[in-house]
């Protein structure tokens, strides 16, 4: 029951429905859901693991859909994990659920993450702490969308819906050991989706394969829906010339046999000190796997990366703190009514903000408010937004696929970083994707989460943020890692997440050929899940 | 974007809810359950220690005019001291004011400016409200580009190079009456910039600008309204979400006013600009338009020396309060000066009919925005064709209508200036509807062959209009219904051409059409009589003046025992006019007053008089 939603006092509530809910003779549509909750969370401790989610043609039962609880889906509370949304309801449903509603999938849940989605454990909400799945309870989950992996992990979801803004789908899918996909900004709408860092945040997808994320991606055509209500959703004319720029999106069928033709670009910088041994086994092995399937892997330079994280923790905090400053409790919500104003000492909210979220949210609200101050925007935001078009043009220069949302772009060699290898007179190799673990670690004791620094799991997402500044597709596939047979702590631990990076707009291909690759690069998973 | 229900609305607003349909099925079956922590309370009153907005000073409850110069009299009754008369106090020997006038205008335009949310003016409280307006979780906003109309009308009216690429920024502070915790505004690359308008003496600039001057305008930016703000008693504030997200422009100028009259000519002169081209919504009066002054002083003995520190005034809603105030915080700032003091950077406000400036809150109390550029407004690409086009189908401007109506009819400036300013440009275009009646009476040459029926026209549009609705005080005050196409609704047109071309031409007497006058407003033409010829002929009214001989002999009448009167004509130093007047009163009242011309009875009697009675006095007994 750890993986969903309840707010401090639905919890009892669930329990207390779950007995009673027999008794109702004409069970209403909440009944019916907590029945299927209790069946579902019943079934899986009796396999022990996780079960086959995919989309069950023809059968009574349809797509189980788990929805992160920062997004609006009808019939639930929206309370992004924050005391202070605590019972809200949006009154309306977010764009991304209605569609997948549309196309049969049924809300089975809302998922627990971390508060506003400011976290790396899922460890920051306010009503409950998310740990991985069976057998590794003890360890974290991965954030911010931890919930959503649980429920997919744990066979409660068949896929979930989750958000990205910094490798928040990402980085939990690497952690409980299956898939996690960021596509393109503006690709899927955000209308109904509470914002975190509106330039950044991407609603993502959660499974336990990378073929039902496809499936739902270009089968079900999701790539093509505009939303008019969301001013960052793709227009269509955009949309089809992109589309029309790239491959995959005409046939949702079987991926290539062969990796012939792609060439795969191996990031220099991503190999940091901090890398666990085994992930970075892991990674070469993954390489050696690309190799025997015919692509060609060359080495890459990203110089901006060792910036991008610090560009990251600068511009998602000064946007979050722009998003949070509703939270009043003037119109919905959580409101401290302790005090006989709501101004304390002449500040004006300070009471309810100050009680209403917690340690985290309150630590980037200070860090964005203090970024954006007319003292500091200069040397800390201004800077961190140049820092994120060098990342940017990094990418767009190693990608053989031209950055469709920018006017043809010309890299003299003289701007380059002299670590760049050059591979013709024409320059440096350029490639399709590039491969890179999806988190320096294996998914860390919850323990010795909780006696982590912020700066620590700050650190977490050094692999995830670059493409999340740039606005790039990026999945998360589990692979094998090397297992010391006699460390128990190895043989729980024996996977680690894979991450392949595409050229904005690549989805269709970068799902197709992550696909194709997670049959080879994670044989230990089914073999031993 | 989908409107809310008032229904739905209310509970949000009241119980902190926001239930879509569906959900509230759900909830309703559930109820059983204890899904509610703790009772919400009824109504969210929101509670406040501070009085004064900590923060951005909330716009002040509009209170009309008239209310305000009324207060503004008896205040100064009150106080016993008689001011200054404006006009004699533009300048203060040794010391040179600076002026910058920042003004917000509410645009004319049927949607919020990042919402389909309808903009209104006085309907219902929290009726039209979309959820991005309200900053419910997970909405989000989209430019209504047609707000951009009146924007770029605005733009051009003054001058403004209209910029290709413009962006939104948020601007951060707390305060309820605004919902995000922001405001969306154009800090960093507003859509227009460096404009100009021109002031000439007829606008009412100090007599120490001369012939004229040029402001600069810096810059003009979109960005939102505030929720307004519905004080009650005992510390509690109702917002009304109607107001919150209407698009309004900023017009910035750069610091070259150096007079108070100045500076209220030109918020007057910006008024009736963006009038005229449809821009704005109303005016001061009507509280649609707003300004803010920075005012600062320096030594005139050092005029090398930098600008004096400014403080800034906030929320002037009349133009009179301009200049009130900028004379007032002048001479505080030259007192201070003279005293020894320093000016301290400080936002300062003003109420009318007062003498001071007062503080709100300094430096210490100045909020740090911390401008960002939002994430979700893409920036605004203004093509030159739509510039272009609204250049071309504009209309024409305040200053070339005075000038056709100085140059073609005869007006004087103050006359035409008048007629352009009121009722928001709505006043000439009636006066254009009229003109254009009178000319198919009278022929398409009529302004130069009948000019003193054109004179006639304008007297009546400026005064007998206004004495309609101002002269009855025990009749509530009346709206004339004016209309932007020329009409009006109380004194349409044609009715009042018909009157102004009989009285013209002498088919009816003056007094004769003020009553006619108020027949038409009061709605008995067309009510009983289909056109004022109607009720004329029906009433009896056509004036058919008495001939020669009645009118001597009704002189004659008039004189009856009067002798002691007449008496004082004869070797009289100076011509009792007086006494003339009175004998002429007394040939109306006892004649048929509807065949008297007042004018031709006195010519009558002086003749009378001069002729017949004093050599009767003469040769009598």
């Amino acid at each position: 029951m750890s993986t969903y939603v309840r707010h401090t006092h639905l919890r009892a509530a669930y329990s207390v429905t779950a007995a009673q809910w027999r008794a109702l003779r004409a069970p209403s549509l909440s009944a019916r859901f907590l029945h299927q909750q209790v069946a579902s969370s019943r079934d899986t401790s009796s396999h022990g693991g996780v079960r086959h989610g995919g989309v069950r043609h023809g059968e009574t039962h349809k797509t189980r859909l788990a929805v992160k609880d920062n997004i609006a889906a009808s019939g639930f509370p929206t309370t992004c994990a924050s005391r202070i949304l605590v019972g809200t309801s949006i009154p309306f449903a977010a764009t991304v659920v209605t569609q997948l509603r549309r196309h049969g999938m049924e809300v089975v849940g809302k998922a627990a993450m971390d508060e506003f989605g400011m976290g790396t454990h899922s460890t920051t909400s306010a009503f409950e702490s998310v740990h991985n799945a069976y057998p590794l309870e003890a360890y974290s989950a991965g954030g911010s969308s931890g919930g959503s992996a649980v429920a997919v992990r744990e066979g409660r979801a068949d896929i979930a819906l989750g958000t990205d803004t910094g490798g928040s789908v990402r980085m939990p899918a690497a952690y409980t050991g299956i898939v996690g996909f960021k596509p393109s900004y503006g690709m899927l709408s955000r209308w109904g989706v509470v914002p975190y860092a509106n330039s950044l945040d991407t609603v993502g997808l959660l499974a336990s394969t990378v073929r039902l994320v496809r499936e739902t991606i270009v089968g079900l055509g999701l790539y093509r829906e505009n939303d008019p209500r969301d001013p960052t959703s793709l227009p269509d004319t955009v949309r089809s010339r992109c589309t029309a720029e790239r491959e995959g999106y005409a046939s949702a069928g079987e991926p290539p046999q062969t990796l012939k033709g792609l060439t795969f670009g191996l990031p220099l910088e991503y190999n940091i000190e901090e890398l666990d041994p085994r992930i970075r086994q892991g990674w070469l092995q993954a390489i050696d796997t690309i190799q025997q399937l015919g692509g060609r892997v060359v080495p890459v330079s990203l110089p901006s990366t060792k910036n991008a994280l610090s560009a990251y923790y600068v511009i998602a905090p000064a946007e979050a703190a722009s998003n949070l400053a509703k939270y009043d409790g003037i119109r919905y919500g959580y409101r401290d009514t302790s005090g006989s104003s709501d101004a304390q000492d002449g500040v004006l909210y300070a009471r309810t903000r100050g009680s209403g979220f917690g340690d985290e949210v309150k630590r980037r609200i200070l860090l964005g408010s203090y970024t954006l101050s007319s003292e500091a925007i200069d040397n800390y935001f201004i800077q961190a937004q140049k820092v994120r078009q060098l990342v940017r043009r990094d990418f767009d220069r190693i990608f053989k696929l031209e950055n469709p949302l920018l006017d043809e772009q010309h890299f003299a060699l003289s701007e380059m970083d002299g670590s760049v290898g050059i591979e013709t007179k024409l320059g440096p190799a350029q490639v399709d994707f590039l491969v890179c673990p999806t988190a320096p670690t294996t998914p860390p004791l919850l323990e010795q989460v909780r006696n982590q620094t912020p700066l620590d799991s700050y650190t977490n997402d050094i692999f995830t943020v670059p493409a999340s500044l740039a606005g790039l597709p990026a999945i998360s596939i589990p692979m094998d890692i090397p297992v010391d047979p006699s460390s128990e702590e190895q043989k729980l631990l024996h996977f680690g997440g894979l991450q392949l990076i595409g050229q904005y707009w690549d989805d269709a291909r970068v799902l197709s050929i992550a696909e194709r690759l997670s049959d080879h690069v994670a044989k230990g998973m089914a073999r031993n899940p | 974007m989908p409107h809310m229900q008032p229904a739905t609305l209310s509970r949000y607003l009241l119980h902190g809810q926001f239930i879509s349909r569906h959900c509230l099925r759900t909830r309703s079956r559930i109820q059983v359950l204890p899904v509610t922590a703790s009772p919400a309370p009824l109504v969210r009153y929101l509670h406040t220690e501070t009085r004064e907005s900590p923060l951005n000073a909330p716009a002040p409850i509009h209170v009309p005019l008239r209310k305000q110069l009324k207060d503004e009299a008896k205040k100064q009754k009150a106080s016993g001291k008689k001011k200054k008369k404006n006009a004699d106090n533009q300048v203060v020997d040794g010391w040179e004011l600076t002026v910058g006038i920042e003004i917000h205008a509410q645009l004319n335009t049927a949607k919020k400016l990042f919402s389909g949310a309808a903009t209104s003016f006085n309907d219902d409280p929290n009726t039209h409200v979309a959820y991005f307006d309200l900053a419910t979780p997970g909405s989000q906003p989209i430019f209504q580009k047609e707000t951009l109309v009146p924007a770029l009308r605005a733009a051009l009216a003054l001058n403004c190079e209209v910029q290709p690429v413009s962006r939104f920024d948020r601007k951060h502070y707390f305060h309820w009456d605004q919902p995000s915790g922001y405001q969306i505004t154009q800090y960093y690359e507003p859509f227009a910039r460096d404009g100009r308008i021109h002031l000439r003496p007829r606008d009412g600039i100090a007599a120490e600008d001369g012939e004229g001057i040029s402001i600069g305008i810096k810059q003009i930016q979109m960005e939102q309204d505030t929720a307004k703000t519905l004080a009650q008693p005992g510390d509690v504030h109702w917002i009304d979400f109607n107001r919150v997200g209407m698009p309004l422009i900023e017009i910035i100028t750069h610091p070259e006013i150096h007079y108070p009259a100045t500076a209220a000519s030109f918020v007057r002169k910006v008024q009736a600009l963006l009038n005229a081209v449809d821009a704005c919504v109303s005016g001061m009066e009507a509280g649609g338009l707003r300004a803010d002054v920075n005012v600062s002083v320096r030594r005139t003995d050092e005029p090398n020396a930098p600008l004096g520190q400014r403080t800034e005034i906030k929320n002037l809603s009349s133009f009179k309060a301009v200049e009130d105030a900028v004379i007032a915080e002048r001479d505080r700032q030259i007192a201070v000066l003279e005293a020894g003091g320093t000016i301290a950077g400080e936002t300062r406000g003003w109420s009318i009919g007062s003498t001071e400036t007062r503080r709100l809150r300094g430096k210490e109390g100045e909020v740090d925005y911390r401008y960002m550029p939002d994430p979700d407004v893409a920036p605004l690409s203004i093509g030159p064709d739509l510039v272009a086009h609204l250049r071309d189908t504009m209309g024409e401007l305040p200053d070339d209508v005075v000038d056709e109506l100085t140059r073609d009819f005869g007006l004087s400036s103050k006359d035409a200036m008048s007629l352009v300013l009121l009722d928001g440009g709505m006043r000439v275009e009636y006066f254009w509807t009229v003109v254009s009646l009178l000319q198919s009476k009278l022929g398409i040459d009529a302004p130069e062959q009948h000019k003193a029926c054109f004179l006639l026209a304008t007297n009546w549009i400026l005064h007998e209009l206004g004495r309609l609705t101002a002269e009855r005080s025990d009749e509530p005050a009346q709206d004339m219904g004016f209309s932007a196409d020329g009409e009006c609704l109380r004194v349409p047109a044609q009715h009042l051409a018909d009157l102004i071309s009989h009285l013209y031409k002498r088919e009816i007497t003056a007094k004769v059409a003020k009553e006619l006058l108020w027949a038409v407003f009061r709605g008995r033409v067309p009510g009983e009589y289909r056109t004022v010829s109607d009720a004329i002929d029906g009433e009896g009214l056509w004036f058919k003046e008495l001939s020669a001989d009645e009118y001597a002999a009704l002189a004659d009448t008039a004189v009856r025992g009067q002798e002691d009167v007449l008496r004082q004509f004869v070797g009289a130093k100076a011509f009792p006019q007086g006494k003339l007047m009175f004998l002429v009163g007394r040939m109306i009242r006892l004649g048929q007053e509807e065949r008297i011309d007042p004018k031709s009875a006195e010519g009558v009697m002086r003749e009378r008089i001069e002729g017949v009675y004093v050599p009767a006095f003469k040769t009598g007994p």
